[in-house]
């Protein structure tokens, strides 16, 4: 059902999830893009990675997504941390995107921010 | 001389779009920056969908924000309406419309079009095309050419306003 309080998936490096960052809080919505290095059937969950971080997703509300190690894929769900360093997303969408320029998609994204930024303090002001 | 930008479908991020002013005019009419925008196309991940007979209800979000789109499906009662003759089995309208909506399906990457509306206070879009796009650059080119377009064109002060200052 289309359900209008819906909140965005904010886009994020994996890099970026720290524990000091702003958008690794409890309940987040976010967007996370890494390569499958792993997929654990029997709890449905994948563990992505970007460069030397990885991410653990509770794929289990996915249906009609195929898995394939070194394939990079796309997830968009809540972030739900366990210990202060152990996080997982819990995704309620996910998809391939084979052919993504990491590089520019990285790059796209800051000045993208940056454009945000600029809306948001135009509405404050 | 200001372009007309609502003539044209505006490349937007749902952030820009969800931030319009609503005028409560009739027609309800929409300002970005003090300029008139009717249509828009956006790029995004669809992220819920709820098929009714005579309409498709979906989000789309782009990561700035999620945009609910309606997709008309009751082309076949406006037609009963309006046609004095018999009607017509073959509706092209109608069979695209219905087309369209079968490719709405959830985390597939959309380009949508259509006209901005207001509906209970909230704006969402009047599906005129959706597009599953393949490439997933596609939406990082959309990005790019939002925020250019933004700067360059969209959100430049109307020529008018520049004259006063």
């Amino acid at each position: 059902m289309a359900s209008a309080g819906l909140k965005p998936g904010v886009p994020v490096i994996l890099r970026e999830l720290e524990p000091s960052s702003e958008m690794f809080k409890q309940g987040a919505s976010l967007r996370v893009t890494g390569s499958l290095q792993s997929f654990d059937v029997e709890s449905a969950t994948a563990t992505i990675q970007d460069g030397s971080v990885s991410l653990k997703v509770d794929t289990q509300h996915l249906r009609d997504v195929s898995f394939r190690t070194n394939s990079v894929y796309q997830f968009i769900g809540e972030l739900q941390i366990r210990e202060v360093d152990d996080a997982i997303l819990l995704a309620r969408i996910g998809r391939n995107v084979d052919g993504l320029d990491m590089n520019l998609y990285q790059q796209a994204l800051l000045i993208r921010r940056q454009h945000e930024a600029k809306l948001l303090s135009s509405r404050r002001a | 001389m200001d372009q007309p930008l609502h003539l044209v479908h505006v490349k937007i991020l749902a952030a820009d779009l969800l931030s319009l002013t609503v005028r409560h005019t009739s027609p309800t009419t929409f300002l970005r920056c003090g300029r008139r925008v009717a249509r828009a196309e956006l790029v995004g991940v669809v992220v819920s969908r709820d098929r009714r007979e005579k309409f498709l209800r979906f989000l789309v979000d782009d990561g700035t924000g999620c945009v609910p789109c309606i997709l008309w499906l009751n082309h076949q009662y406006l037609n009963a309406r309006t046609s004095s003759g018999p009607s017509s089995d073959h509706d092209p309208t109608a069979e695209m419309a219905l087309k369209m909506s079968e490719e709405v399906r959830l985390g597939t990457l959309l380009r949508v079009r259509g006209k901005i509306a207001s509906y209970r206070g909230a704006i969402q879009i009047t599906v005129r095309d959706v597009v599953p796009e393949k490439d997933p650059n596609s939406e990082v080119l959309h990005w790019l050419q939002c925020v250019r377009l933004a700067k360059e064109c969209y959100d430049l002060p109307p020529r008018s306003a520049q004259g006063r200052t």
